[in-house]
């Protein structure tokens, strides 16, 4: 049991240490990021509680995976991977129960550790087969896989949307159209496995504007009911949405651009620095995209030209 | 026609590809052989333009890779995307337009589900099938046989016959003899990075019986099985 999980130990670090993080300031930035979010979310909303068994929950079931249960009972045999991913469970929700116990929520802490524990005896198989249908079906990809990750997030936009509607908030409107451009945005920020750039007889200007264009056309399918019902019930505020959905589309066009920058590899620091500074100072898209554009181009002469 | 001349390729100071030179022509099928780690898949690599190397490698149509249907040893798939979309992913990659996948779906896939919950079997097949409707000139299939059952075999050994009989170039890798004799015009051997020797269908039996008396020796001995 101890080689397993020094043997996680070795990959975490490894993991942080490919992302250019030394592990001991990562492991801090993580505890502190843990505290400041859920702190964030219990001051927000009166559903924390929930919200924060529910991602334990979540944790707990990508780590019982069937595939990732069986692996543990062929290599350790059933009692010892029963007992590993007993320690492994609880040592996930120790944090939640913890941050749960602090907000004086006792019942739903030693639910989720008892919880956690007996889900050591279960193991979560994949045997749905139903596909959900997407609107994109023309152009494959990004947008086809991303919205059948992300479509509860899109559905809780409109939903938010409906409520600005009802309670007549406009700024809870534009906050919806944001958080679509937000979730298309993750759709962009890992690089594809390169057989699927390389399989394009494009130019490298020319995947990217195809990339550009189809991420255009589908995310406009996705903002266009919220836009559509801001500009109907708040036509004084028209250049407000404007601006709002062309700065959308900008950001956008920046992650694929900044994607491809350095593609192959993930995205990294320098490019965190730059998006972070454009979130600051918008204008500066202006002379980001072409940066990240050229970058790309040239990243990508190597498998397309 | 391909034409690989004097191609090399290292991993840091290890020489994977050594002074490589081989004649690929129209109409013709030829199989790749060697042990795991000969330097087959880096080849096709190089070929399909995946890798930097040295040497040429030169093509009637150009860029080589855009008329190159590659079928890799484990096609990578991503999660959420069913099969007809991924053989339509393929085929928007080289500007064709699909209109009748179902029809043209010979495996009988079930193309609605996503890809990522295939058999190895299937997602081989399926990988095969886009690479097929892409229209290519020349196909390199490394180990297209590996995971497949017994009735795509019969199948996958009837389409390289018939991409022969349409003037493609096809190269296929393997490591069942009997695949290859049974779809190849000639057989190149590799061995640890080096060209050993090309073989004309004519001589596959003595290759085939060279290939294992020098692959067994005496190693079954060394086992000391009892």
């Amino acid at each position: 049991m101890k080689v397993y999980f020094l043997l996680q130990y070795t990959l975490t670090n490894r993991k942080l240490r490919d992302l250019g993080i030394n592990p001991i300031i990562g492991y801090l930035l993580g505890a502190i990021g843990f505290v400041v979010v859920s702190e964030y979310i219990f001051y927000r909303t009166e559903f924390a509680t929930y919200i924060v068994m529910l991602v334990a929950f979540g944790f707990l079931a990508n780590a019982s995976e069937a595939r990732r249960s069986d692996f543990l009972k062929i290599v350790f045999g059933a009692q010892k991977s029963r007992e590993i991913r007993m320690v492994e469970n609880a040592g996930m929700c120790i944090p939640f129960s913890l941050l749960l116990i602090f907000h004086n929520a006792y019942i739903e802490s030693t639910l989720l550790l008892t919880g956690s524990i007996l889900l050591a005896w279960g193991s979560f198989k994949n045997k749905f087969t139903y596909s959900m249908p997407t609107p994109f079906y023309n152009r494959p990809f990004e947008f086809a896989a991303g919205f059948r990750n992300t479509f509860y997030l899109i559905i809780s936009a409109y939903g938010l949307t409906a409520i600005a509607v009802s309670v007549d908030n406009f700024n809870l409107g534009i906050f919806a159209l944001l958080v679509i451009f937000l979730i298309s945005l993750t759709y962009y920020v890992k690089p594809e496995y390169e057989y699927y750039v390389w399989v394009n007889s494009k130019t490298p200007s020319a995947f990217i504007f195809d990339k550009l264009k189809t991420a255009g056309i589908y995310a406009a399918f996705l903002v266009i009911p919220i836009v559509v019902a801001l500009v109907l019930l708040y036509s004084q505020n028209s250049h407000i949405i404007l601006i709002c959905s062309l700065l959308g589309f900008a950001f956008l066009s920046m992650i694929i651009l900044a994607k491809y920058s350095v593609y192959p590899q993930e995205m990294n620091f320098p490019e965190g620095v730059l998006i972070a500074v454009c979130i600051l100072f918008p204008p500066l898209l202006l002379a980001v995209i072409p940066f990240f554009y050229t970058k790309a181009i040239k990243k990508l002469n190597l498998l397309l030209e | 026609m391909i034409n690989v001349n004097i191609l090399e390729q290292h991993y840091g100071s290890t020489k994977v590809l050594k002074n490589i030179n081989l004649q690929f022509s129209n109409g013709q099928v030829y199989g790749i052989v060697g042990e795991n780690g000969a330097g087959k898949t880096t080849l096709f690599r190089c070929i399909a333009g995946l890798e930097d190397f040295e040497g040429v490698v030169t093509s009637e149509f150009s860029p080589l890779k855009n008329h190159l249907g590659l079928l890799q040893t484990e096609p990578f798939f991503f999660s959420k995307i069913t099969g007809e979309e991924y053989i339509r992913l393929l085929c928007n990659g080289r500007d064709i337009v699909i209109k009748d996948i179902a029809e043209r779906n010979i495996f009988d896939l079930p193309l609605h589900q996503y890809a990522s919950t295939y058999s190895t079997g299937m997602k081989k097949k399926l990988a095969l099938t886009a690479i097929l409707l892409q229209e290519n000139k020349y196909y390199i299939l490394d180990e297209p046989f590996n995971g497949i059952d017994i009735q795509s075999n019969i199948l996958l050994t009837e389409i390289i016959h018939v991409l022969k009989s349409l003037n493609k170039v096809v190269i296929v890798s393997s490591h069942i003899f009997s695949t290859l004799s049974d779809t190849c015009d000639e057989i190149h051997l590799l061995r640890k990075g080096e060209q050993i020797k090309s073989v004309q269908r004519d001589a596959f039996k003595e290759l085939e019986a060279e290939m294992k008396s020098f692959t067994i020796g005496n190693k079954i001995e060394k086992l000391g099985l009892t």
